[in-house]
């Protein structure tokens, strides 16, 4: 069987398509980068397709905001609209909640209405505002834990819920927000936030430093209710090795970085908590959990 | 001065140079959506409202240009309107923007200086304005009405109403005050 095609989507001022075409790989599938300078409708030949880390368009206006309007997107809500699985990170979840592809179709809010129309309801229904954080502002980075929720999320379907990943965040523009209030709790609800910010126990986390960023209901993920379309704003290409684990990250997975390190026969090179994503999606079109 | 008896100053900041962000969005907005195909130049301009005892107009614009926390001068070009009838750098013809962070408008490290700097306390505040020049003939208020706010991928574009708001102005009188003006969005206009 060959190995699904992914399109690892760049816009100008996207930084994280290299690591993030590694990490897919590494997880056996066929990778591309696809820069936006190509036909959108080429788009059509890919299985899956990864929008990347970094800053599109520079964040002019907003982030995620011009790249959201590109004819691009069009093209990858309809193959969305058709199943196929849609990753953003960070910048590109920004671009997917501003594109509104999440929590898009199917929503919990206008679920009735826009299925019996027929139609697909792409109103923009959130947002990755600004962070807030206690005496501070601006950018922020740092690992922090994630627990994996019950959810029909294509890309963390063969994780257990409960399982808690440490994966780095690193934004300035990271807090799921709604203007309607309970809307991003109403998802949590509905199984369309597939990871949760954590206490290093598995513990919800409610305030920073766990919660980085201020994100309501500790959402640090949300996808559509279908599953195929994620919204992710930790960065998980920067923990596809265990070697990439930080040092402020202990319990097991802590454990598992300082024993490979310490065995110094490239182990550290073996996966990191990162690439459950990237084995989720290749597990998605028939490769072996 | 604003309705509670303090001094109110409104410093509008441009960059010298051509400003990418607006080109990008001036490209966007006639490229991709409706409102904005009749989109004839589009502005970005910084504003920063102080409120609290400010000292002369001239000590204001010392100030701010001394200060890294308002504006970079050689990058920069600012404008401060120290009273209501002071000129403002829009042409009358131009619709306006205000896009504010919903409870991120104050500049506390903007006013720590200020306190620093004179031993006063204002409150400092800041939202960008853009300013939008349409063909004669269209009906600018309500293509910068529609342009403002996020609906979908094809509506909207300035503002994200899930932390943003947006304030409507005109070039030939922009409000005064502006930013500190609470606004009240009605139940139907919310998302």
């Amino acid at each position: 069987m060959s190995a699904a095609r992914v399109a690892v989507v760049q816009f100008p001022g996207v930084n994280c398509e290299a690591e993030t075409e590694r990490a897919l790989s590494r997880a056996g599938l066929e990778v591309e980068v696809f820069r936006w300078t190509r036909a959108p409708r080429e788009l059509a030949a890919f299985d899956a397709y990864v929008l990347p880390g970094g800053f599109s368009w520079q964040d002019r206006v907003r982030a995620g905001a011009l790249a959201a309007k590109d004819p691009m997107l069009d093209e990858l809500a309809a193959r969305a609209a058709d199943g196929a699985p849609v990753l953003g990170i960070c910048n590109g979840a920004q671009v997917l909640v501003e594109a509104g592809l999440v929590p898009g179709a199917g929503n919990t809010v206008r679920r009735g209405a826009a299925r019996s129309a027929g139609a697909e309801d792409e109103s923009v229904q959130v947002a990755l505002a600004r962070n807030r954080m206690p005496e501070r502002t601006g950018y922020h980075t740092r690992w922090v834990w994630c627990r994996v929720e019950d959810t029909p999320c294509v890309f963390t379907r063969g994780l257990e819920p409960g399982t808690l990943l440490p994966l780095p965040v690193a934004h300035g523009e990271g807090r799921f927000a709604s203007a309607k209030k309970g809307r991003v709790e109403s998802l949590v609800a509905a199984g369309q936030a597939p990871l949760l910010y954590s206490r290093a126990d598995g513990a919800i986390a409610d305030s920073f430093p766990d919660n980085p960023n201020g994100s309501e209901a500790a959402a640090a993920a949300l996808c559509n209710a279908r599953g195929n379309v994620l919204a992710l704003m930790p960065h998980p290409e920067r923990a596809a090795t265990l070697g990439q684990v930080s040092r402020s990250i202990g319990g097991a997975w802590g454990a598992r970085r300082d024993r490979a390190l310490a065995a110094g026969d490239g182990s550290a090179f073996g996966d990191g908590p990162g690439m459950a994503f990237f084995h989720g999606l290749a597990a998605h079109f028939g490769a072996p959990a | 001065m604003s309705a509670d008896g303090r001094s109110l100053a409104q410093a509008f900041i441009e960059l010298l140079a051509e400003d990418p962000e607006a080109e990008s969005a001036l490209a966007i907005a006639r490229g991709r959506l409706a409102a904005g195909r009749r989109l004839g130049g589009l502005r970005r301009v910084r504003v920063f409202e102080l409120a609290g005892a400010l000292p002369s107009r001239a000590q204001v614009e010392e100030l701010l240009h001394r200060s890294t926390r308002f504006y970079n001068p050689a990058k920069e070009r600012c404008t401060v309107r120290a009273a209501e009838r002071e000129p403002v750098p829009f042409k009358p013809e131009e619709a306006l923007v205000l896009v504010l962070d919903r409870g991120l408008e104050r500049r506390p490290a903007g006013e720590r200086w200020w306190k620093h700097e004179t031993g006063e306390k204002v409150e400092v505040r800041e939202g960008t304005v853009w300013a939008l020049a349409f063909e004669p003939g269209e009906d600018a208020a309500a293509r910068a009405g529609e342009l403002a706010e996020v609906k979908d991928r094809r509506h909207g574009l300035f503002a994200n109403p899930h932390f943003q708001d947006w304030r409507a102005g005109e070039g030939a009188h922009p409000p005064w005050p502006w930013l500190e003006r609470p606004r009240k969005r009605a139940k139907e206009d919310r998302p």
